[in-house]
């Protein structure tokens, strides 16, 4: 509908406030913050046009995010200091804008430049030590079948091509995730994959494997259920796990950043 | 993004001797915890735009509005928008928002032990100073009852300490608020712009704020119960536990007793003092999810003089009230500014009787070409399927919705619907030829009067409609009959009317279904069980506040919601309290009884109401009294102000020049998308400067901008609210965004 003159990467990072929202809510959410701001974004071409805000991976609900990429396409050309301005007018509470790149208009799409993504997770239920031989055993794994659900389909998949990488960290001061002291925690830090031909891996699918080797049942965590928050329960309406293993609790999962292809080391 | 709020110097007394009582949020892994858990978690996250989180160390009164009902509903009430902006924008005070949790997050609070939140600082319901509690629908009594309960605030007024909040109810089912008032501390009788302002006021020169003493402990500067003395000398206040009630052996209403001198026995209602010139509610809070009227809310005109005579906003929110066109604009232009909204809804009872609803639609389309101007809620007749039109983007027209409530001429008469057969057939033509292929009809069914002959007529009317609709689409013509049981509101000409016995309305159902069968009809109905309980709880008296709790003890709530409402909890919870449902819906009330709601008026008189109720019965229809004859309703009496009615109406001198403005042909292939609304010529009402010949802005095939007319249509589930929160009777209303209720038009303008 309209042309694009300018390509801006934008480089945003999302806190407690805007976690809980799903993909589409933020869409929407970022469509208003740019009409707030009066950037005049570039609309898609078709029957009903979209502006041209393309998240390069979207954020599961309840993920926070400190490395987040989308690139917005303008109709009109903004410098960067104008565009800086009037978004942080209109962003909305829970977005921190890191950094603005003017790129090529013609460049290729963000996502298929996607190659891998940082998570980071605070583990309740577990100690360092027992997660630090887990992680070791996963790694050294040469395959971790896994089931994947899409509505009433399972199908099964080799999680291990997509986990880069996985270890454990001193546990986070500044998460706050701990107000139960007694409790055992660690955080776990992991690098997946994100591959045109095998997908991308989920940071909640490494947490349940991790889980199993550990002989403990993983508790949903936000942004481990369905993609818009439609979470998966039980017939009593409770998603706690059924059987008796003891508890491993996800919490404060953040993505630490996403990777393009030239960005990141072979 | 947190709202910078402006300094603020006209803020009454602020107390010197802060810091304020602060106690402590709910931990962000409890919070945590509890969201991950549940669906939907948006809902209660809060960090919205617009929403506003204050100090509460630095703030001396804390209000929290609780809305009975979901997230998705509660935040698209226009009066919470603007409540939130009036207190929030004093610097000494402060108001939160909380919505009913659903099910799923109601049982994690209950696993967790953890209290129901806020959504701006996350505290406990407990810790406010006042809860403003909008009351807009009877089945919502009991989610109340959940929120005051998860919230930690004693359900019953009189088991309420200084510890507690005041629980301050508003909202149209106030006009009878005893069913509930045991739960209440007061309740604010009409529209609470300055009101809430007001009771601000009261309770800081009183202290009921809370001060942090020297030791930690906080301290009040007032008792309860001299707080609620003081707010009963409010007007519009009513205060339920200083009046006693007491009953006739025939188990009626006889009287209530003011039991102090402070309680005056009668309560007016009242009235924003500047709603033609003032805006409040320009910084509307933007959700973060999805919502039942996902967009910006302008109210154009408040009241509506149309004398309907089932519906209660229609007297509720007299008298009628127009924002001038300029003031209209300017806000517009405002509100879409500060939310970022891409479509924003003129809203009011009836927004197609706007005096300057043509103007102001146009007007703010051409300052916002980007924008969709929609127009929910009309109930329309003349030149409304133009309107909508000229709005609503051509190519994919969903539903158009008409209300013509009743199916013969002799029950629209009864119910003072002024419309005729051939006006309802004539506007389905024009919207048929304009593109819309399914139309939606509002009927209701068990009016006072009513024979099968009358409901046998909304097939009968609805065919005729079909046939139409075969002429322009073919097969693809629908023709959606939506009927609904009617429920006699207090405060409306019928509320003596008994309502029809769930046999008789199944029958009528029954019948109905087997006269509309077949292929281009749809019929929908909705269940006679829940509109009993809606007209008893309406009708009823203070024995039912029993009967709520025990409903809600065995397990009812979100009794709005189809998947939820279960007749037998309740029918079990009158069986034990030894009081009948049957008695306090289906009774025809004797015209000189005492009712248990006659201390409440909003200003139209009782007797009013009976001589309206007496013309019904006899078939005499009364005309809308904004450019007809005064019937004398009392409302000028009651509030002092100045009904300024003209003689004949602005529709009757909207019309379109001979030549030039719009080209319309003759036939439906002539239309084209890009036939807008042509240049009306406009000559305003009796005193207005317009009369004298000037012409309104026009547009030209603007091009209007995306957007879903239908609204959220796909929702099954009925919306039985209008834009202020009440119930509307013909649910018909404040249903799907732009979908017009319209009820006639006339189809010259397309000759």
């Amino acid at each position: 509908m309209s042309e694009s003159k300018q390509r801006w990467r934008i480089v945003f990072a999302r806190d407690d406030d805007a976690r809980f929202l799903s993909h589409l809510d933020a869409i929407h959410l970022w469509e208003r913050a740019f009409r707030r701001g009066k950037i005049p974004v570039a609309m898609s071409e078709g029957f009903s046009p979209r502006p041209r805000l393309i998240f390069a991976a979207p954020l599961p609900l309840g993920m926070l995010a400190e490395h987040e990429l989308a690139d917005v396409f303008l109709a009109e050309r903004l410098t960067r200091l104008d565009l800086r301005e009037r978004l942080t007018d209109g962003m909305p509470r829970g977005y921190r804008l890191i950094d603005l790149r003017d790129e090529w208009v013609g460049g290729p799409a963000l996502a298929t430049r996607l190659v891998a993504a940082d998570y980071r997770m605070t583990l309740l239920g577990v100690a360092a030590d027992p997660l630090e031989g887990a992680t070791r055993r996963l790694m050294a794994a040469s395959s971790l079948r896994r089931e994947k659900r899409r509505e009433k389909k399972v199908t099964e998949y080799d999680l291990r091509p997509l986990l880069i990488d996985m270890e454990v960290r001193p546990s986070d001061p500044t998460a706050g995730a701990t107000d139960t002291p007694e409790t055992a925690a660690a955080v776990l830090w992991m690098r997946l994959r994100n591959s045109q031909d095998l997908g991308s891996g989920r940071a909640d699918e490494v947490v349940a494997a991790v889980a199993d080797e550990l002989g403990m049942a993983a508790i949903a965590a936000p942004g481990s259920g369905e993609s818009e928050g439609e979470q998966v329960t039980g017939p009593d309406g409770s998603t706690e796990p059924s059987n008796e293993r003891p508890a491993l609790e996800m919490v404060r999962p953040v993505r630490e950043r996403l990777w393009l292809v030239d960005e990141l080391a072979p | 993004m947190i709202t910078i709020l402006p300094a603020d110097s006209t803020s009454a007394s602020p107390d010197p001797s802060g810091p304020y009582y602060a106690p402590s949020m709910l931990s962000p892994l409890a919070l945590e915890r509890a969201l991950s858990r549940v669906r939907k978690p948006g809902r209660y996250a809060g960090g919205e735009w617009n929403s506003v989180q204050k100090d509460w160390a630095s703030v001396a009164l804390k209000w929290c509005f609780a809305y009975p009902d979901l997230y998705e509903i509660g935040m698209s009430n226009l009066g919470l928008r603007i409540l939130y902006e009036v207190i929030n924008d004093r610097s000494d005070r402060l108001a939160e928002r909380c919505f009913a949790p659903d099910v799923d997050l109601q049982a994690q609070l209950r696993l967790a032990d953890l209290p129901l939140w806020s959504l701006e600082t996350r505290r406990a319901l407990r810790d406010f100073d006042v809860l403003g509690v909008s009351l807009g629908y009877e089945l919502t009594y009991t989610n109340l009852l959940d929120m005051l309960d998860l919230g930690g605030v004693p359900l019953l007024a009189e088991e309420r300490t200084d510890a507690d909040p005041l629980v301050i109810a508003g909202g149209s089912s106030v006009l009878n608020p005893e069913p509930i008032a045991d739960s209440l501390d007061a309740v604010l009788l009409g529209e609470g712009e300055d009101a809430v302002l007001e009771i601000s006021d009261a309770l800081q020169r009183m202290g009921w704020h809370r001060r942090l003493a020297a030791t930690g402990e906080w301290l009040r500067g007032v008792a309860r119960a001299d707080a609620l003395k003081a707010l009963a000398r409010i007007p519009g206040i009513y205060v339920p536990s200083l009046y006693r009630p007491h009953y006739g052996p025939d188990g009626t209403f006889a009287r209530l007793e003011s039991l102090v001198a402070d309680a005056p026995p009668q309560i007016n209602g009242r009235i924003a003092a500047d709603f033609e010139t003032n805006v409040r509610g320009i910084r509307q809070l933007v959700p973060n999810i999805a919502i039942v009227f996902d967009r910006a809310q302008l109210e154009v005109m408040r009241g509506c003089t149309r004398g309907c005579r089932f519906c209660q906003a229609g007297i509720y929110y007299r008298p009628l009230r127009e924002r001038a066109p300029d003031v209209a604009v300017a806000a517009a232009q405002s509100i879409l500014k500060a939310t970022g909204y891409e479509e924003i809804g003129l809203t009011s009872l009836s927004a197609a009787d706007y005096t300057y609803v043509n103007e102001v639609a146009t007007t703010i389309h051409r300052l916002h070409p980007q924008a969709t101007v929609s127009l929910p809620s009309t109930r329309v007749d003349a030149f409304t399927v133009d309107l909508v039109d000229a709005i609503v983007p051509g190519g994919r027209r969903g539903g158009f919705t008409f209300a013509p409530e009743a199916g013969s001429q002799r029950l629209r008469d009864i119910i003072n619907k002024g419309v005729s057969d051939e006006e309802i057939a004539r506007c389905a033509e024009l919207a048929f030829r304009r593109g819309w292929s399914a139309l939606k009809l509002y009927f209701m069914i068990g009016l006072p009067g009513e024979t099968m002959d009358d409901v046998l007529a909304i097939a009968d009317i609805c065919r005729r409609i079909l046939e139409v609709g075969r002429r322009y689409h073919g097969g693809k013509a629908q023709v959606k009959v939506n009927v609904s049981t009617f429920v006699p509101k207090v405060a409306t000409p019928f509320m003596w009317s008994g309502q029809d016995t769930t046999a008789e309305i199944e029958a009528k159902v029954a019948a109905l279904r087997k006269a509309t069968h077949g292929r281009g009809l749809d019929l929908r109905w909705s269940d006679p069980r829940s509109s009993i309980l809606e007209a008893a709880l309406g009708r009823g008296d203070r024995r039912l506040n029993a009967v709520v709790r025990r409903a809600w003890r065995n397990g009812a709530h979100f009794d709005a919601w189809h998947g939820h409402f279960d007749y037998e909890r309740w029918r079990a919870a009158f069986e034990a309290e030894g009081l009948d449902p049957a008695w306090y819906a289906q009774r025809d009330i004797p015209l000189d009884e005492p009712l248990p709601w006659d201390h409440l008026s909003c200003g139209v008189t009782r007797e009013f109401l009976a001589r309206d109720y007496e013309r019904a019965l006899s078939g005499k229809t009364t005309a809308d009294c904004h450019w007809g004859p005064c019937y004398n309703c009392g409302v000028p009496a009651a509030t002092g102000f100045e009904c300024q009615a003209g003689e004949q109406g602005p529709r009757a001198l909207l019309v379109r020049p001979e030549a030039g403005g719009i080209e319309q042909g003759g036939d439906a292939e002539a239309e084209t998308e890009t036939t807008k609304v042509g240049r009306w010529r406009y000559v305003g009402p009796p005193g207005d400067p317009r009369r004298h010949g000037s012409v309104v802005p026009s547009v030209d095939g603007g091009d209007a901008a995306a957007g879903d007319p239908s609204g959220p249509e796909g929702a099954t589930t009925t919306w039985p609210y209008d834009l202020m929160g009440t119930k509307v009777q013909s649910k018909s209303a404040g249903l799907s965004g732009l979908a017009s209720l319209v009820e006639a038009a006339g189809g010259e303008s397309t000759g």
